[in-house]
């Protein structure tokens, strides 16, 4: 009977790696979509350097994460969707209202932007929980679903301030927008706290599911995992995320404007896709996506430095995305005929 | 009473039903532990069905399952683990971007510091349980997408292996493998330790050497359980297939080998097809038998251009034709219905007769417009060669049985004015009554000087509709046998790739 127990007990051959060797890392990095977009950000920055000398200065960094910041927390958070295998246009919603609410009642000091803060991830969340439980309870289409509670937000955002105005919470405004120990933008802090808890993520049973569910449901199902319990948990997540976003947009701009998130919502799924995340789910990153965030805004930047009128951007964000997927199709192709041969 | 132990599994009259198709009704089945014992049944016999329960995907609705005596109802197949039942799928369960010690452990993975997934200790414990089931030579940190099929199958038996102390479920578990000897080996340790084995297989031979008992599924009932030593072939034949004759018996004179060629495939290499010649005739049903990937998928979907061929010829009706799209095939006079008939073949969303006449709508059309009278007038005469009734054609044809899909379509291709139909699976999934109306449509549209080139999954219907029979093994034609010759023993050998050449010489030494 026990050809089993005697097999487990003996020693594991030894000459079988357990993780993978660097360069496989190396190689599996090159062809993520993160680092093809985080190359695409180095040039970018070159370029940059080339025509503004004052780009490598501590205010251009400061200045370049605050500006990137508000779509990079979106970004994220609509990856979370995106991986499972779904769309969230409450993006839009979520950061209109959170950016109202900020500037109709600002609350003032440190503990009112903790307050703020709080408020606006509660704000998100619950959106999350609404599209969560319409997605992944009731099954419903989650463009569908998620365009509704958009609206939704939008006209809550219009009842809370029917015109652009009021004004944000001067610690949130001035403070929050600065850099500590001199040069390290308290932004970036947040940014890093948001990828810091994504790593972390990562390795748990949501992190491994959130990638399972989106590759193939019925295969997550089988080997037991919860697929509406992971689907829920991700626009949930995601909602928070935009939560954060618009508390940073407020930040940025000192004041409400109703219609303030309508712009990220096209953004949002640009910075998503340039971070090489598969709108068909189950494949891509967090990581990938607020790089891809910030190199759009860092586009805009340069297309400036050089000198390009403004409006030329769309058109110079919109090619660089149709390069950056065909690019990123070409190295998969590459890499998966490289690994079947 | 304690002479008698109790069965390890016991299922009482389990009744399933889809709405208004009933899957399983009244079947049950008794599994002593130890024991290996084969379900049997043809496609659509409620097999999966019953897989699926077991292993907690689906719930039935009547019925008692017991396991050791006690009550079995489990809702998920997390559940069905934990009760110690355990199920390699058919369609693998295994998502593509896990790696292969992710796939083996979810979805409880191993830990390590601060409670979180450590990769290394999950690559750990998965590089013991492949060990323990002599899979030693794969590397637990590979992705899944990365393994050829073979290997895919072997992980997801393994999986289920773990978890299976009680009661196994293997369903098809060699359709993608070569080597059997390495899951009849795990399959004896596992009854070894009391664990009984439910094998589903096509392959009776395979069936023979591991499993004592059968029990026959028909139609979703349970018709029989017998001891395999003391059943012939023919008798479990019988009992799969029920007594009825099939209709579309051939008919005499099927065209002979001075018929003109319809068709005519030479040497196609390419989308993995490894040089494939055959032939279809005027009048023809050419049949392809095949296990699961031979390369009978591509080689289909080479001949509509949908997959590229690097080299080899097709001739149709004599006349060199290199295929660019499914459209320019149905230009050629080849019509194709699909295997995915969800997927890649009906508009759901549309009625029968749109979905009848959609490759037509040019010729139907009056004036530029597609009116429904058109349509349904277009479509009426199409769905009555397949005995369609002609109340569906209004209906929304996602609304219709997956018989009745597949008889639109068969119409839907004979309706392009094609000469030749290439049908792959078309009955797959398809109730007795229905599978009988494609046959004698398949057959009206022969006899009317049109050819068919048929794959089907099961043998049984190639025996009995295809006036030849090819075989492909290796992604190459492997045999040919004549309507006469065709017999399922003999199929089935060259099938797994056994050359018949040594039963013939032997014959005609004799």
């Amino acid at each position: 009977m026990n050809m089993q127990s005697l097999n487990a007990a003996a020693p594991v051959a030894t000459d079988i790696a357990l993780t993978p060797s660097t360069a496989t890392r190396i190689k599996r990095l090159l062809a993520s979509g993160a680092g093809i977009i985080a190359i695409l950000y180095i040039i970018l920055y070159f370029l940059y350097s080339l025509w503004d000398p004052s780009a490598l200065t501590a205010d251009t960094v400061l200045n370049l994460t605050n500006n990137a910041a508000p779509l990079a927390m979106a970004a994220a958070g609509e990856t979370l969707v995106v991986l499972s295998r779904g769309f969230d246009l409450s993006v839009a919603g979520v950061i209109s209202l959170t950016n109202v609410i900020m500037a109709a009642y600002p609350l003032e000091g440190p503990l009112g932007a903790l307050q703020s803060l709080l408020i606006c991830l509660a704000i998100g969340g619950v959106v999350g929980i609404v599209n969560g439980y319409l997605v992944a309870v009731l099954r419903l289409q989650s463009i569908a679903a998620t365009l509704g509670t958009m609206i939704i937000c939008q006209g809550l955002a219009l009842v809370v301030l029917d015109a652009p105005g009021g004004t944000v919470a001067d610690f949130v405004t001035y403070d929050l927008t600065d850099v500590v120990f001199g040069v390290v933008p308290i932004t970036g802090l947040f940014v890093a706290a948001v990828v810091v808890l994504w790593l972390i993520c990562r390795c748990t049973n949501f992190g491994v599911a959130l990638y399972v569910v989106g590759a193939d449901e019925t295969a997550a199902n089988l080997s037991g995992i919860s697929v509406v319990r992971t689907r829920f948990l991700a626009f949930v997540g995601a909602g928070m995320l935009y939560g954060l976003s618009g508390f940073m947009l407020s930040a940025q701009t000192a004041t409400g404007n109703p219609n303030g998130g309508a712009s990220f919502l096209m953004l949002t799924f640009a910075a998503v896709a340039l971070g090489g995340t598969s709108l068909s789910g189950g494949r891509g990153g967090l990581v990938g996506s607020i790089i891809g965030a910030a190199t759009l805004m860092l586009l805009q930047k340069v297309l400036f430095a050089g000198g390009v009128s403004s409006f030329y951007t769309g058109i110079f964000q919109g090619v660089m995305l149709v390069l950056a997927v065909v690019f990123g199709a070409v190295v998969t192709h590459v890499f998966d005929r490289r690994s079947a041969s | 009473m304690s002479s008698v132990p109790l069965p390890r599994l016991q299922a009482e009259s389990v009744t399933k039903s889809y709405g208004a198709t009933t899957a399983l009704e009244n079947v049950s089945l008794e599994l002593v532990a130890g024991e290996v014992h084969a379900l049997l049944g043809e496609n659509g016999a409620g097999k999966s069905t019953l897989v699926k329960i077991l292993g907690g995907v689906v719930r039935p609705n009547s019925g008692h399952i017991r396991i050791d005596g006690a009550p079995y109802a489990p809702l998920s197949t997390l559940d069905a683990r934990r009760s110690g039942v355990a199920t390699a799928f058919q369609e693998l369960s295994l998502a593509p971007n896990l790696t292969v010690a992710e796939a083996l452990l979810l979805p409880s993975l191993k830990r390590g510091a601060l409670g979180l997934v450590s990769r290394r200790r999950t690559a750990q414990a998965a590089a013991e349980i492949l060990h323990r089931y002599h899979l030693g030579d794969v590397s637990p940190i590979t992705e899944i997408a990365s393994l050829s099929l073979a290997q895919r199958q072997r992980i997801e038996i393994v999986r289920a292996m773990q978890h299976a102390s009680k009661v196994l479920v293997l369903d098809e578990p060699t359709a993608a493998l070569t080597d059997v000897e390495w899951l009849f080996r795990l399959v004896r340790q596992a009854t070894a330790t009391g664990t009984a084995v439910l094998y589903i297989s096509h392959r009776l031979a395979e069936v023979r050497s591991l499993c004592g008992t059968a029990t026959v599924l028909r139609n979703g009932r349970s018709v029989a359980t017998v001891d395999l030593s003391d059943a012939s072939d023919a008798d479990i034949f019988e009992l799969m297939v029920g007594r009825t004759k099939m209709a579309g018996d051939r008919p005499p004179g099927a065209p002979g080998p001075q018929a003109r060629k319809a068709l005519e495939l030479q040497d196609i290499v390419g989308a993995k097809l490894r040089g494939v010649t055959l032939d279809v005739r005027e009048g023809e049903i050419a049949g392809i038998a095949a296990l699961e990937g031979q390369g009978q998928r591509e080689l289909f979907r080479t001949l509509v251009g949908m997959e590229k061929m690097t080299s080899g010829r097709i001739l149709v009706a004599g006349k060199p034709f290199q295929p660019s799209s499914p459209r320019h095939a149905t230009a050629a006079g080849l019509s194709f219905l699909p295997e995915e008939r969800k997927v890649e073949g009906i508009f759901a969303t549309l009625s029968t007769a749109a979905n009848i006449v959609l490759p037509v709508t040019q010729r139907i059309s009056r004036g530029g417009f597609v009116w429904p009278s058109l349509e349904r007038k277009g479509a009426a005469a199409a769905a009555e060669a397949v005995e369609l009734s002609p109340r569906y054609l209004d209906f929304r044809i996602a609304d219709l049985s997956g018989g009745n899909q597949q008889k639109a379509l068969l119409a839907r291709a004979m309706m392009t004015g094609a000469h030749t139909l290439l049908l792959y699976d078309p009955t797959r999934g398809v109730d007795v009554g229905t599978k009988q109306a494609i046959y004698a449509a398949i057959r009206a549209f022969t006899s009317k000087g049109g050819s068919v080139l048929l794959y089907s999954s099961e043998l049984t219907e190639l025996i009995h509709l295809a006036d030849r029979c090819f075989i492909l093994y290796g992604a190459r034609v492997f045999a040919e046998f004549a309507a006469e010759e065709a017999e399922e023993p003999v199929l089935v050998a060259a099938l797994t790739g056994y050359s018949r050449k040594d039963q013939t010489e032997a014959g005609a030494a004799a």
